[in-house]
């Protein structure tokens, strides 16, 4: 990560005052005063979305469990994003020969390692999966959460296109019916939140960054039958996705819902993103920012009018 | 290129042998094949590879769309017909 460019945009200097540190090599970004306030305001905002679906808040670590992910295909389908949290084999001559020599020019001189069991989370919904293994639903299940995600990438950009970023998600697992029906409604809330803020999104069917895209299935399957829709600000930042993943999880963790592979799907949002997209709109005095949260409370108003 | 009736003919046998055997008295050649799940991501390089076999053609992937595999009916107006100016890769 630390070899990949950063494009500059406006963002980073026009923002500066506002609260944004950028770190060129790690191609991440510290928060703070106004923009951070905004950041949760955006969070309070999405929340207010989730409490449409009586979703259940959930927390959960950074680090994912690396055999669940395998069994989603995702180290074949994105090996160039993960990124892993690696630790030294405790053995002791080793951990010396570390201590000795642990730093160079081009970065940690690292020694022997433990096995690695462990992935940094790319996206926020894993573990909500993960934590149903093997569950016959009642019901449909909503649940929401928030996390730091990590993928690398080739360039990246303040605010836009980050090696850790923030994401939040409402997950639905159910029937297929039920995961239609939620990411429908999903799509128009985020819409109209959007249109409260006067964001001007466009909705466009997207697919995912696969590794060697034209020889994976998945990725050819995404181009005949997208699974996946994002809500993209000035025709090049995606601030919001709906994400429809069939019974693939379902199967993959035993998830089951009216006796047979519970469906999923998930509303997903960059809240790095959003700073960018709010600050481009209204620019970058925080006296002239909206209430993210009050809009997304009239965007709720105005669906339960529909 | 075999005649429409003969590609249709083959698809239609090649998705039988493809979904479940409880579900595939339930798909005509209308149904969503993959919308509704009778058909995965397995099945799509093995689905190029007879498409290509059926109109003898190559079927260059960067052009696919969203719907080229609905359903069989699609499917053969988009690959299987003569009309080779409108076929992806074609």
């Amino acid at each position: 990560m630390p070899e990949a460019p950063a494009t500059e945009t406006d963002a980073k200097p026009r923002l500066a005052a506002a609260g944004l540190r950028w770190h060129p090599g790690l191609g991440q970004a510290t928060l703070s005063g106004p923009l951070l306030r905004l950041a949760a305001d955006c969070d309070r905002a999405f929340g207010i979305l989730a409490g449409v679906f009586g979703a259940e808040e959930e927390l959960h670590p950074a680090a994912v469990s690396a055999e669940l992910l395998n069994r989603l295909d995702y180290f074949s389908s994105f090996p160039h994003q993960a990124t892993f949290p690696a630790s030294l084999d405790g053995d002791e001559d080793n951990l010396a020969a570390f201590a000795a020599d642990p730093f160079g020019e081009t970065g940690v001189r690292l020694t022997r390692l433990a096995p690695v069991r462990a992935v940094l989370t790319p996206a926020a919904c894993y573990h909500i999966y993960a934590a149903r293994e093997g569950e016959e639903l009642a019901a449909p299940t909503y649940v929401t959460t928030v996390a730091t995600c990590f993928r690398r990438e080739a360039s990246v950009e303040p605010l836009v296109r980050q090696w850790a970023f923030r994401m939040r998600e409402v997950v639905c697992a159910g029937t297929a019916a039920e995961v239609r029906q939620f990411l429908d409604r999903a799509r128009e809330l985020a819409d109209l939140l959007c249109r409260e803020l006067s964001l001007p999104v466009d909705w466009e069917p997207a697919t995912d960054s696969f590794f060697r895209p034209l020889t994976n299935p998945k990725f050819l399957l995404q181009k005949v039958a997208p699974t996946k829709e994002e809500a993209v600000f000035g025709g090049r930042v995606a601030i919001a996705s709906v994400n429809l993943h069939h019974d693939h999880i379902g199967s993959a963790f035993r998830i089951s819902r009216a006796g047979e592979a519970a469906h999923t799907g998930c509303l997903a949002f960059g809240l790095e993103r959003w700073l960018y997209a709010l600050s481009s709109s209204y620019g970058e005095d925080p006296a002239d920012w909206p209430s993210v949260a009050d809009a997304a409370s009239c965007a709720v108003a105005a669906w339960n009018r529909t | 290129m075999l005649s429409e009736r003969e590609a249709r003919d083959a698809l239609r046998s090649w998705v039988a042998s493809k979904a479940k055997p409880e579900a595939s008295g339930r798909i005509d050649d209308a149904t969503p094949l993959f919308a509704d799940r009778y058909l995965t991501s397995v099945h799509v390089p093995e689905l190029l590879l007879l498409l290509e076999r059926l109109r003898g053609a190559p079927i260059d992937p960067e052009r696919l769309g969203p719907g080229d595999f609905h359903d069989i009916n699609t499917i053969v107006r988009r690959f299987c017909t003569p009309a080779p100016g409108r076929l992806p890769g074609g």
